[in-house]
Order: C-alpha cells, then sequence, then structure tokens
C-alpha cells in the first residue's frame, strides 16, 4: 500500500452523484480520489461546439455514415449530431450485450451525463416511496420523504433550478428560482385545463437551468445547446458546478482514463481497502486504496463493478447476499402521448431558445387505484410554431413555397407520457466473462422488457393525452402508442437496490451495504422503484445524504 | 432591452475566457477540413444539381440555393451522410433527369418535369424517391448555411435570454434553429 495511492475516500464516477459525492465529501475534510474510466473534459474550456453555428460545423450538422457506425446506439438519440457527439461514447470500443434491444446512452468523460442530462429535477413524495409497500410490489422503500426532503433542498440550493411548484401533494414544493416564460399557446392550454380539470395542470417544469444568475453561474441565455456543454454556466453539470467545487478545497484528486476493474475486499477487515484500476490508454493496472468507496459509476457500471468484485467471501459479487444484486432493473417508458396543431394565436411568437419544457404532473393513482394498472406517469409538454422542416414531407417547391415555409408556421404541441415501470427480477443485469471487452473485463449483458402494467398504463397515457389536447382546443389531435426499447429514456435504475431486510437488498437506508460498511452505492443503482418523475435530483440529494452519513460514521471510527 | 444587456454580459464573461481564442479556431478549423470527398460524379452533375436545387429554392427577398453553395453541400454531404441506398437512388434520379433532357429544357420545362417527379414521388419511402432525398439535402444545406439562416430565415447565436410570448410583426422571419 503505497502513500501516493492512499486517500481518505475513493469516488467511482465523475457524474451526477459522483460530483456530489466528490463535493461532500472533499468539504467534510476528506482527501478524496475521484476516478473517472472517460477522458478528462474542462469546463467550458472543452466544450469546443458550444458557439458553433450550424455552418460551422461538419455537414452543417448532419450525421455521416461513419459516425453511424462508430455509434450505432448513441446516434439513435434525439441529442446526437455533429456538435454533440463526442460527449457520447464510442460503441465499438465499449461493446455491451442485449439478451433483448436494450439501449444503452452513455458519456464516458468528466462529467459523464451531467453534461448532456435532459435537467429536469423534480422530487419524489411518499405517493411515490409508499407505493411498493402499500401495494405489495417488490420491497419497501427503506426511506421516507422527511428523510430526504433536508437533502433535496440542500441539492436545490446549491445547483440553482428555476420552475414553478404544481401546489400538488405528489410532487412536492422546492427551491426554484422564477420559470421560464410560457409561450402564448401554452397559456391557453394552460388556462383550458384549469377550465376543465382539478387535478391536472402545465406547469413550467423544475429544471437546473438558471433563469438568474447564481453563485456567478449563467443565466442561461437562450441558446438551447446545453448538451454541448454551457459557456455560461447556466445548467448544472459536475464539470461546472460540484467538480470545481470539491477542487476548491484542495482534498480533490481527480484521475481521468481510469477503469474500475474491482473492488479490494479484505476479509480479516471485512471492509474493502481500495480498488482495482485499469489505465484506459496503457492498459496498466493500479490499485488505489481508501477507507471508504462511493459507487457513482451509473446503475449499470456499478452493478458491474460489484458483480467483478468476487472474493471467497462474496463468491457472486461484493454485497451479493442476497442474490438481487444485478435484478430488478428498471427505465422509464414515454411510448404514450399525443399531438396536435392549433391555427389560432397567428400573431404571437417567442424569442430565443427555452432550454426546458412544460410538464403535467401525475394524475393518475394518486389517492386511490382508479385504473387497470398501478402507479402513474407525467407529461412533458412541447410546442412551437412549427418551422421550414414542415416543408420537407410536401410536393411543394419554388418561390412560393420558400416564401411560406420562412415565416413561422403553425403552432403545434407535442405530449409525451413518462411512466412508472415496476421492480421485475428478471429485467436484468449480469457479466458475459467468455467476452472480454478492450479492458479485459467482463462485458455487460442485459435483459429488460415491459410487462402488462407498463403496457395498460401506456394506453392510457395516450388515451389522456388526447383527452387534454381536445379540451385545450387544439386541432388534428392524434395518439400515439408505440412500443419502446428498454433504456431509451435513458433513466436506466435499480440493479443493486436498498431495503430494510438485508436478505432481499443490497444497500440499507444510508444507501451503505448490508453487508460491506465502507461501501456506499449512491446512483440510479440504489433504486427500488421507478417513480414518474425524472430521477437525478433524487441520485444527488441521497448522495449527499450518504456521504453526510459516511463521514459521521468514520469520525466515531464505526466504518 | 434587458435580453440585449444580458447578451452582452455573457459574451464579455466568454471573451475574458483565457481559452476564448483556443476555443474559436477549434471551431473554424472543424467547419473547414470537414467536406473533402465529393458525390458528383462530372460536371454535368454538378451543373444539374445546381439548377435544381434553385428550382427548389429560387432566389426571393433572400439568395438563391445556388447562391448559398447549396449544390456545393449536397456535393459533399451525400457521399459522407447517405447511405448506399439513398445513393443510388440518387444517381438513378439524377440519370433519369437527364434522359428526360432536363439539361436542355427552358425553366419552365424543368419546373413542370420536377413537378412531375414530385407528384409521382411523394408516395415513395424516403430512401427510394429522389425528389424527398433532393428536398432534404436542398433545404437542410440551405436553412443551415450562414445566407439560409441569417437572410431567408432569422438566426441568433446567443439570443441572450427568452421571451415567451412576443407580438409577431409582419416582417418577421422564422427563426432558423
Amino acid at each position: 500500500m503505497t502513500q501516493a495511492n492512499t486517500f481518505d475516500a475513493i469516488v467511482v464516477g465523475s457524474g451526477m452523484s459522483g460530483g456530489w459525492a466528490a463535493k461532500e465529501l472533499t468539504q467534510r475534510g476528506l482527501k478524496t480520489l475521484v476516478l473517472e474510466r472517460g477522458r478528462n473534459l474542462q469546463h467550458i474550456v472543452d466544450y469546443k461546439t458550444a458557439l458553433q453555428d450550424p455552418w460551422q460545423l461538419p455537414y452543417n450538422n448532419r450525421p455521416t455514415q461513419q459516425d453511424r457506425a462508430d455509434q450505432p446506439i448513441q446516434s439513435t438519440l434525439y441529442l446526437y449530431d455533429q456538435s454533440t457527439k463526442q460527449h457520447f461514447v464510442n460503441d465499438l470500443n465499449n461493446p455491451y450485450q442485449q439478451a433483448q434491444p436494450f439501449n444503452w446512452y452513455r458519456g464516458y468523460q468528466v462529467g459523464g451525463r451531467s453534461l448532456m442530462w435532459a435537467r429536469h429535477v423534480f422530487r419524489y413524495s411518499d405517493l411515490d416511496f409508499e407505493a411498493n409497500q402499500r401495494e405489495g410490489v417488490g420491497i419497501d422503500w427503506p426511506i421516507r420523504y422527511a428523510d430526504i426532503a433536508p437533502w433535496y433542498e440542500h441539492v436545490e440550493r446549491f445547483i440553482g433550478a428555476s420552475g414553478e411548484n404544481s401546489g400538488l401533494p405528489q410532487l412536492p414544493a422546492q427551491v426554484l428560482q422564477p420559470p421560464f416564460e410560457m409561450n402564448a399557446l401554452e397559456k391557453h392550454i394552460r388556462s383550458r385545463m384549469a377550465n376543465k380539470f382539478k387535478d391536472r395542470k402545465l406547469i413550467c417544469s423544475a429544471t437546473a437551468v438558471l433563469s438568474r444568475e447564481h453563485n456567478g453561474r449563467g443565466p442561461c441565455q437562450g441558446r438551447n445547446q446545453c448538451a454541448r456543454g454551457c459557456p455560461f454556466s447556466a445548467y448544472f453539470s459536475s464539470n461546472g458546478v460540484t467538480l470545481p467545487a470539491a477542487a476548491a478545497t484542495g482534498n480533490l484528486t481527480l484521475q481521468p482514463d481510469a477503469v474500475v476493474h474491482s473492488l479490494i475486499y479484505d476479509d480479516s477487515k471485512r471492509r474493502v481497502t481500495g480498488v482495482r484500476v485499469i489505465d484506459a490508454n496503457t492498459k496498466r493496472a493500479t490499485e488505489y486504496f481508501a477507507r471508504v468507496v462511493f459507487m457513482c459509476a451509473s446503475t449499470l457500471n456499478t452493478t458491474a463493478i460489484l458483480l467483478n468484485s468476487r472474493s471467497p467471501r462474496f463468491p457472486n459479487g461484493l454485497g451479493n447476499d442476497s442474490g438481487v444484486l444485478g435484478h430488478y432493473l428498471m427505465d422509464h417508458h414515454n411510448g404514450g402521448g399525443a399531438t396536435g396543431a392549433y391555427s389560432g394565436l397567428a400573431d404571437r411568437y417567442y424569442r430565443g431558445r427555452r432550454s426546458t419544457s412544460m410538464y403535467i404532473p401525475r394524475f393518475r393513482n394518486t389517492t386511490q387505484r382508479e385504473k387497470d394498472f398501478t402507479r402513474g406517469y407525467g407529461y412533458e409538454v412541447y410546442t412551437s410554431r412549427a418551422s421550414w422542416t414542415r416543408g420537407l414531407e410536401t410536393a411543394e417547391f419554388g418561390a412560393d413555397f420558400k416564401n411560406q415555409i420562412t415565416r413561422p408556421g403553425p403552432w403545434q404541441v407535442y405530449i409525451e407520457g413518462y411512466g412508472e415501470t415496476l421492480p421485475y427480477r428478471d429485467n436484468r443485469t449480469w457479466l458475459d466473462h467468455d467476452r472480454p471487452d478492450p479492458y479485459g473485463m467482463p462485458t455487460i449483458n442485459v435483459s429488460m422488457s415491459y410487462r402488462d402494467n407498463e403496457r395498460r398504463m401506456s394506453q392510457q397515457m395516450m388515451d389522456d393525452a388526447v383527452e387534454m389536447l381536445k379540451a385545450a382546443d387544439l386541432e388534428n389531435v392524434a395518439g400515439f402508442n408505440r412500443e419502446t426499447v428498454p433504456g431509451s429514456v435513458i433513466h436506466e435504475m435499480g440493479t443493486a437496490r436498498m431495503g430494510r431486510d438485508a436478505k432481499t437488498s443490497v444497500l440499507n437506508q444510508h444507501n451503505q451495504m448490508h453487508s460491506v460498511p465502507n461501501v456506499f452505492v449512491t446512483d440510479g443503482a440504489c433504486m427500488v422503484s421507478s417513480p414518474t418523475q425524472n430521477p437525478s435530483l433524487t441520485y444527488m440529494a441521497l448522495t449527499a445524504r450518504a456521504a453526510d452519513f459516511a463521514v459521521e460514521r468514520l469520525r466515531r471510527g464505526e466504518i | 432591452m434587458t435580453d440585449r444587456r444580458s447578451f452582452l454580459r455573457g459574451t464579455s464573461a466568454l471573451m475574458a475566457h483565457a481559452a476564448f481564442p483556443q476555443v474559436l479556431a477549434a471551431f473554424l478549423a472543424n467547419g473547414a477540413n470537414a467536406q473533402a470527398n465529393r458525390f458528383f460524379a462530372s460536371p454535368s452533375d454538378t451543373n444539374r444539381v445546381t439548377l435544381l436545387v434553385d428550382l427548389i429554392l429560387p432566389a426571393t427577398d433572400s439568395p438563391s440555393a445556388s447562391e448559398a453553395r447549396t449544390h456545393e453541400f449536397i456535393d459533399a454531404a451525400l457521399n459522407a451522410c447517405a447511405t448506399t441506398k439513398q445513393q443510388s437512388t440518387f444517381r438513378a434520379g439524377l440519370a433519369a433527369l437527364a434522359a428526360d433532357g432536363f439539361d436542355n429544357m427552358q425553366t419552365s420545362e424543368r419546373i413542370a418535369l420536377l413537378q412531375r417527379r414530385a407528384k409521382a414521388d411523394i408516395s415513395l419511402p424516403y430512401d427510394e424517391s429522389f425528389f424527398k432525398i433532393l428536398k432534404d439535402y436542398t433545404l437542410t444545406g440551405y436553412f443551415h448555411s450562414e445566407i439560409g439562416a441569417t437572410k431567408a430565415l432569422a438566426y441568433e447565436r446567443v439570443p441572450g435570454g427568452y421571451q415567451g410570448d412576443i407580438q409577431l410583426v409582419a416582417t418577421q422571419k422564422a427563426w432558423a434553429i
């Protein structure tokens, strides 16, 4: 054990959760090593496409066939183009197996996917934390809203988020800057919905984008090109917010290009003593040591590292006495929704590109079971005036055509539900030891499918979307209900769940491994259910809460 | 005018950043070196596509597609971005127009021929439709060019903020992105 490789704490991963672990641990005085498997990516300096105009990008921002060949999964994402492709992984160099189709969108660089996330930040409520127990589904969450509420507030105050509180109990009030303004059609829909529904509201999403300056960051300059990286630091990312705060303490060591192979377990101490790392460039193995390890490598990678950490004590993966490690994988599903148009408000327009959507909070099954499925969904609502792209599908061309499509087109709306997926044991990930990846690690295999509850919910997602758009007097309302590939919402979660009982879960109520007290898992892997709201805020809050607990126990010499 | 103020504040903050010149240099280098390989087989291909893009987007109160070098974009982008199937559809479509005498027609005859082609193509899948591929690359190339985005449409690289609900004045062009 060398001095140079020894720290108080190791954080595996530098994304949404890892950045928070780094900040909280370093600010509490722990010398902390953050290991990131991808390359370094410096805030602002490395956002090389951030201010490029479309004509400055290769092929006017159109992906090439070579791009699609190198990134066959990543290039299917709505965000993917010439300005963002460098933030997504090369699929060929980072293979995984799909026992069933699973779209795994990945960002291997410092900051991880906090660089390209969709920035919606909602709290969960006790409707969510109590659901499993109430319905006898899966296992009970070992925490309730009161346990996490102060940590939600702690995170919100630091990251800076804008938006509107709904006033609905299922979507608890948050610390928010003023929302971005609604456009004319959104105001219209909001007022129609208020007339016709008691419990369905159109609000401006709570979003980690600053509408006002906050700690020297922002405000948002209306580019809506967040995934390129923000030169104004107007949205929250690890790169721009938590990692700089951690670095400012003098306690942070950030090591990019460090692929964690496994955790080192010492049977006599019944503790993990460190991690084995493969240099992404030289493939050379190194070991780092610490008193506590935070796993924040993202859901599937965190669980893969734990499964790969085998020892006589843990032959099936670290902390896997229960046998549930790798099981109960979840993602949201967003196949149900509707589109519509509106011929009114022809004299209203907007200026700037708002980098958030409107939102309709969950209203189904909130007070009692009312449908042929359990749980619920919220909607993201996107409205705009049609652009020149409306000319693509027609047979027209010429001067009149050009004059027409260069004017703002009719108002249009797109509304898409985001539904909860229940935890199923056979939705899972495991390691394929016969097929090593380029780093000598076993490849990750994934098998996940949606079931009857999700399918019935998706049908209702469509029906409700149609009903609401019609209630708002929209025209040409058309519902859709399509099959979606798991992973596509990029809210993959579960596989190392929290719980009250070590026989049925991996982690306790503090995200601490039941059987190895100096290992904490605070990314999406810890999730017990998949409440419909976007999950990142909860990962951040759980991470901060677990870090506080871990440091306290370290001080007391208990771990 | 809060927009304008916040725009200037944001830009000056960025300009003050030590790395800005390097960042800018990287932008320019990226755009310049990407489009080396070409798709068109002959000068007559190039001429035909130049005529076609101007039939689709002629000069109006803004420049034509060829003035924005849309035909050059198509030459490079079809080579790099289109699938083999799309490329062969496009080649066949160009050859069919040549066989119909497109190159030697009057403008009105060319318009009539392209209209027939458009009507015949509209029910075809994209990959099998010469007209759909042509229109896609023409519109994308033009409206994402500097001329198309800033003269035919309205473009703000850094809008400086967001105003959700404003009066649409008669001269307002649609936003480019």
